[in-house]
């Protein structure tokens, strides 16, 4: 028995040496620590390297290396300059706006004139797009006529190689560059400035294409050009809390923390730093960037505050982004109704929730404690939610479109009669009062929908066109501006309803001979998802976050898209006329 | 010429600065070296630290040399097979692109994405599907226009020229082999250049693209450095460890030894009492236990000594006290006997003188043996006296005249002109004094005696030297043992009793001074006494030579000349000599 216990003893010795002796030791399970997918604030990217025309190159090789040097020019300036004769590269300046040509444009028959000792290259292609010179990505209207025909003159060298000596001003590139070197991304900024009336409590976005540079991190891109301030589109219009003449130093990241370097006239006492925080989140992370990662941000190596570092933690705070309001309404028989969870209507307390003929187009404030709506006896009405509530009569007015709710409590609408675009604010009895929109003079605005952020204004002209600008100013100096055209309906083509998703998406839905089409797009870079459709043709929609609802011309139900599936389902409603969400 | 001056004054200085530090430097390093030679615990621990450094150094050296090559083998091998796999793919991207460049171009229809975009994005994983990848890739084809790719940062100027010749030097021989070359890179918009493998192939069968890899060594470098900077910590650790032990483990040893030492010397100078404390039974505690037996047995036999020694200069005692009683009566008929021997017989006369010399020497020899005694039994006494050495010196001349005269003996005095005064016991050392002359003018053989006397600050000395027959090796020590002489065949002529130079050497140490002789043979001897100017303080050398200045100069004068015929004898110097 003995025996037995000192083997027993002499093996559990064993064991636990050779354990000891393993060069991987075995067992588990053990907590790990979260370790950070390595370098978060760079962004893998391909680039196209140019290289110098070679010897022996036809006219349309050197041509097909001027564009690809076109391509690299921003990686690599000196190459561009060597495919050009002395006279062009006098002449031709890289500025302006990058004009984006399809994949597949092609080359034009080589012409020679022998007299001038000239060969011409002519690129045949499709304008797709254009980037800004404030890296704005504008889509060409598919309306227009975007056909490209750019000639490229060339000239032999004393060498008798071919070297470019006309050549169109500006950078001339491919989808399949934009796609290699740029990247969509998201900037950033407030729905108002902290010195204004309301403190800003939303961002902003505003959507661009910036370059990836060889020699910085993306975040350091991405970065810069927040402080660079919000592009023409968003101009006035939106508040940044970076000022003017900051500029990044360096971006560091580590296992857990991502340090921004900034330099530039910070004080750090007028800042608003919530505001600050919530625009280097979302601009970082929303791009893919930190992820995960808290920020400090550093001025010269130098902690933020006089009293201790600036640290913006890994998440951004819900309310600057998120969905405020996820309660369904809807109309019906002239009254408005609450959706509950169990897909029952009730209506809502108060005159608004009384069935009737005489209001139509209704539209619910912010907090759901107004309701607007169009009345057949003219002018816009409010009523508070609430049972004691009765009817005030806002704006006056025989030809306005339906109501649009700011988030600062005020009500739009656009008098067709005079042409001008009308703000009240029944909380205070204001108003009404004319509002400056010097680009939507003359035009047949038939819907004004103010966004959810209360920067963007969406307008649909007639039945045809849809222009989306901005609110710049504040208070008496407040003016709608910044307008460009979003789409365009073709042909026969009607648009019938718009819609603000979020701040950066307007549902547009299009009535065609076909049938109809839902489109989302990117107000910011015209970016269109197109929805699948549905047998039922399509009256009104409404839109809160991913939530897209839409009532139908004859069966009066609510229709619910579904992302996942991407099918319309119906919700249990019935008789309804028209979805609404609170503001959009 | 002043300036000459100056820097004649310099050099001087600089030289003398230097020896100066030479000097110093010799002094530390003999002071390390007698302490190197010293300390057995010294020289362990360095001989562990000189041979555990050297064995560190060999295995970190080696450890760090496997660690290195195993590590950077293994990435060479796992970037040459993504490098490998990537080149597959790109291949077969590009007899893609030949097929769509060789259709064509159908107007309207979508054209479909560059296979060499499609095909880098899926490798660096920048089309959003890839994983991001830890290396970057160049595609380089110089010959087509915008058939050249690259990921990240890097440029074609990047790619090592040697790499690239060698690949293209390939390429004329129709061999596709991948080749590596390892440099730091500095890539476009980094400070500082980066340790990178870069891996480069051409794809020749598809027009001559150069595909090049980079990838970064800067985790393996990291990797590296942190590895070896753990064996210097650990190599350096294990030294200072090792040495720690040996300095422990020596200690153990070493200290009982040197408490052995310590005993040792202490019963060497007498103190027979002294015991090594035993603790244990290992080896050193038996080397202990032997050592305090044999210091027992030691003790116990010079106690036996000691008290046979004592009994025997008891007896000596004892028989010189007995003798005198009856002496003093038979001296007092002899006396008289004396007294009366002119109107004896002849014979009867010459025998009454002959037994009151006989008598008389005697007389002295029994008052040296008491005298003896009294040192012996450590009886005798100082009286001191502050008294100028000349005048001792004279007076005992004047004592020693009469035989002088009888040997036609003449002395020759060498007096400084100073007073010569010391704290002495002016009786003693006349005694020495007289002993010294009687012995000198007893073996002088009639020739001149020398006294010198001699003094500085500390001491004050006398020296005697004949021009006798000499004493040979060794017998400048034996000359002080009692009842010595030096031819056993020779009668005393004038009545010595073999006691006198022992007394007074007694006497000099009783004042704390030497008594040394200095003799050779044929050349006469020099006794020499040096006694403290004060009483109590020690003597660190003599006022005069114990070898005459004559017979020194001699010696140097043949040394110079003819080396080889130095004599083999020395000075005789018993104690040592300034």
């Amino acid at each position: 028995m003995a025996r037995a216990n000192r083997l027993c003893a002499a093996a559990a010795a064993a064991v636990l040496a050779l354990s000891g002796c393993a060069v991987i030791p075995v067992g588990g399970p053990f907590p790990i620590e979260e370790a950070g997918s390595g370098d978060s604030v760079t962004v893998p990217f391909q680039r196209l390297v140019a290289v110098e025309p070679q010897r022996g190159w036809s006219a349309q090789q050197v041509v097909e290396g001027l564009q690809a040097a076109m391509a690299a020019y921003a990686d690599d300036p000196g190459i561009l300059p060597k495919y050009l004769t002395e006279e062009a590269r006098r002449v031709w300046k890289a500025d302006g706006p990058v004009t984006v040509i399809d994949n597949g444009f092609r080359f034009d028959d080589v012409v020679e004139n022998k007299e001038k000792k000239e060969t011409i290259v002519t690129i045949l292609g499709t304008k797709i797009a254009q980037i800004n010179e404030d890296d704005t990505y504008v889509p060409v209207d598919p309306a227009d006529d975007n056909k490209v025909s750019r000639a490229i003159t060339l000239v032999k060298d004393r060498n008798g190689d071919y070297r470019v000596n006309l050549l169109p001003q500006g950078l001339l590139l491919t989808d399949a560059d934009v796609r290699r070197a740029y990247r969509p991304t998201n900037l950033y900024y407030l729905n108002g400035t902290a010195a204004g009336t309301h403190e800003p409590d939303r961002l902003v976005a505003d959507r661009v294409r910036l370059r990836i540079k060889a020699t910085e991190s993306f975040a350091e891109t991405v970065v810069e050009r927040v402080i660079q301030g919000p592009t023409s589109a968003l101009q006035g219009a939106v508040g940044n809390e970076f000022p003017a003449g900051a500029r990044v130093l360096s971006i560091r990241s580590s296992e857990d923390r991502v340090i921004i370097n900034l330099a530039g006239p910070f004080r750090p006492s007028d800042t608003f730093r919530e505001g600050l925080e919530a625009q280097l989140r979302a601009s970082l992370s929303v791009n893919g960037l930190a992820n995960g990662r808290s920020l400090e941000i550093q001025v010269e190596g130098e902690p933020f505050f006089s009293t201790g570092p600036l640290i913006v933690p890994a998440n951004l705070p819900e309310r600057w982004l998120a969905v405020e309001d996820r309660q369904v309404f809807y109309t019906s028989k002239g009254a408005v109704h609450l959706l509950g969870n169990d897909g029952e209507g009730r209506p809502l307390a108060g005159p608004a929730g009384q069935p009737g003929e005489t209001y139509s187009g209704f539209a619910v404030s912010k907090d759901r404690d107004r309701v607007a709506a169009r009345s057949t006896e003219g002018g816009i009405w409010v009523t508070r939610h609430a049972a004691d509530g009765r009817w005030q009569q806002s704006i006056p007015g025989e030809k306005l479109t339906d109501p649009s709710w700011h988030r600062d409590g005020s009500l739009w609408t656009y008098d067709q009669q005079s042409g001008s675009v009308l703000r009240s604010y029944p909380s205070v009895s204001r108003g009404p009062e004319h509002v400056a929109a010097p680009a939507l003079q003359g035009l047949d605005v038939t819907s004004l929908r103010m966004s959810r952020d209360g920067v963007r204004v969406a307008v649909l002209v007639g039945k045809k066109q849809v222009q989306v600008g901005a609110l710049a100013g504040g208070g008496a100096g407040a003016m709608l501006s910044n307008f460009q055209t979003l789409i365009s309906a073709e042909g026969e083509d009607e648009i019938r309803d718009i819609a603000w998703s979020d701040g950066e998406h307007l549902l547009v839905l299009v009535r065609t001979k076909a049938g109809q089409v839902v489109k989302e797009i990117n107000v910011g870079d015209g970016e269109t998802l197109q929805l699948p459709t549905t047998s039922k043709p399509l009256e009104h929609l409404a839109a809160q976050g991913d939530v897209i609802l839409a009532t139908t011309e004859d069966g009066n139900e609510i229709l619910e898209y579904g992302r996942d599936k991407q099918t319309w389902a119906p919700k249990p409603a019935t008789a309804v006329e028209k979805p609404i969400f609170a503001l959009g | 010429m002043p300036p000459t001056t100056t820097r004649r004054t310099r050099r001087r200085t600089l030289r003398q600065i230097l020896g100066g530090v030479r000097r110093r430097a010799r002094r530390a390093a003999g002071r390390a070296r007698r302490i190197w030679r010293r300390s057995l615990q010294l020289q362990v621990v360095t001989s562990t630290l000189v041979i555990s450094v050297i064995v560190v150094v060999v295995l970190g050296t080696f450890l760090s040399d496997q660690i290195n090559n195993s590590v950077i083998e293994r990435r060479q091998q796992s970037a040459a097979s993504d490098a490998s796999a990537d080149r597959l793919r790109i291949a077969d991207a590009l007899s893609r692109h030949e097929d769509d460049q060789s259709k064509p171009a159908e107007a309207g229809k979508t054209v479909p994405p560059d296979p060499l975009d499609e095909v880098m994005d899926a490798i660096i994983g920048s089309g959003g599907d890839g994983s991001k990848k830890r290396y970057e890739v160049l595609i380089l084809n110089v010959a087509e226009p915008g058939q050249s790719r690259a990921s990240g940062n890097v440029t074609p100027a990047d790619v090592p020229p040697a790499l690239r010749q060698k690949l293209q030097r390939q390429v004329e021989k129709f061999i596709d082999t991948p080749q590596r070359f390892t440099d730091r890179i500095q890539f476009a918009g980094e400070t500082q250049p980066r340790q990178t493998l870069v891996i480069g192939a051409v794809i020749s069968a598809y027009g001559g693209y150069e595909v090049y890899h980079f990838f970064p060594f800067t985790d393996e470098e990291q990797m590296l450095s942190n590895v070896r900077l753990a064996i210097v910590v650990v190599g350096f650790g294990l030294v200072l460890l090792l040495a720690a032990i040996a300095y422990l483990v020596t200690r153990q040893v070493v200290s009982p030894v040197r408490l052995a030492r310590q005993a040792a010397e202490r019963l060497a100078a007498g103190k027979l009492d002294e015991r090594l404390k035993v603790r244990g039974e290992d080896d050193l505690a038996r080397l202990a236990t032997s050592f305090n037996e044999m210091a027992a047995n030691l003790a116990l036999k010079i106690h036996q000594l000691e008290e046979l020694s004592q009994v025997q200069r008891q007896f000596v005692s004892d028989v010189s006290h007995e003798l005198r009683t009856p002496l003093t009566t038979v001296r007092m008929a002899a006396d008289l006997l004396y007294d009366a021997r002119e109107d004896f017989e002849p014979m009867a006369s010459r025998s009454a003188e002959l037994m009151q010399a006989q008598l008389e020497r005697f007389e002295s020899m029994l008052a040296d043996l008491l005298e003896i005694s009294r040192y012996d039994a450590g009886a005798a006494t100082l009286d001191l006296d502050s008294v100028d050495l000349r005048d001792v010196v004279l007076r005992a001349i004047a004592d020693s005249e009469a035989l002088a005269e009888r040997h036609s003996t003449r002395f020759e005095l060498r007096l400084p002109n100073e007073p010569c005064m010391a704290e002495i016991d002016n009786r003693r050392v006349e005694r020495i004094l007289r002993n010294l002359l009687f012995n000198a003018i007893e073996h002088g053989e009639g020739r001149d005696i020398v006294v010198t006397v001699g003094a500085d600050r500390d001491a004050v000395a006398v020296a005697v030297r004949d021009h006798g027959i000499g004493l040979k090796g060794g017998e400048d020590t034996l000359v002080f043992d009692r009842f010595w002489r030096a031819d056993p065949s020779r009668a005393r002529t004038i009545g010595g009793t073999g006691l006198g130079l022992a007394i007074s050497r007694e006497d000099a140490t009783l004042h704390g001074g030497w008594l040394q002789a200095w003799g050779q043979p044929g050349e006469g001897s020099q006794f020499r006494l040096t006694l403290p100017r004060r009483a109590g303080i020690d003597l660190k050398g003599s006022p005069l030579p114990l070898v005459p200045p004559e017979i020194e100069m001699r010696r140097t004068w043949r040394g110079q000349m003819t080396p080889v015929l130095l004599p083999a004898t020395g000075d005789g110097g018993a104690h040592g000599e300034s």
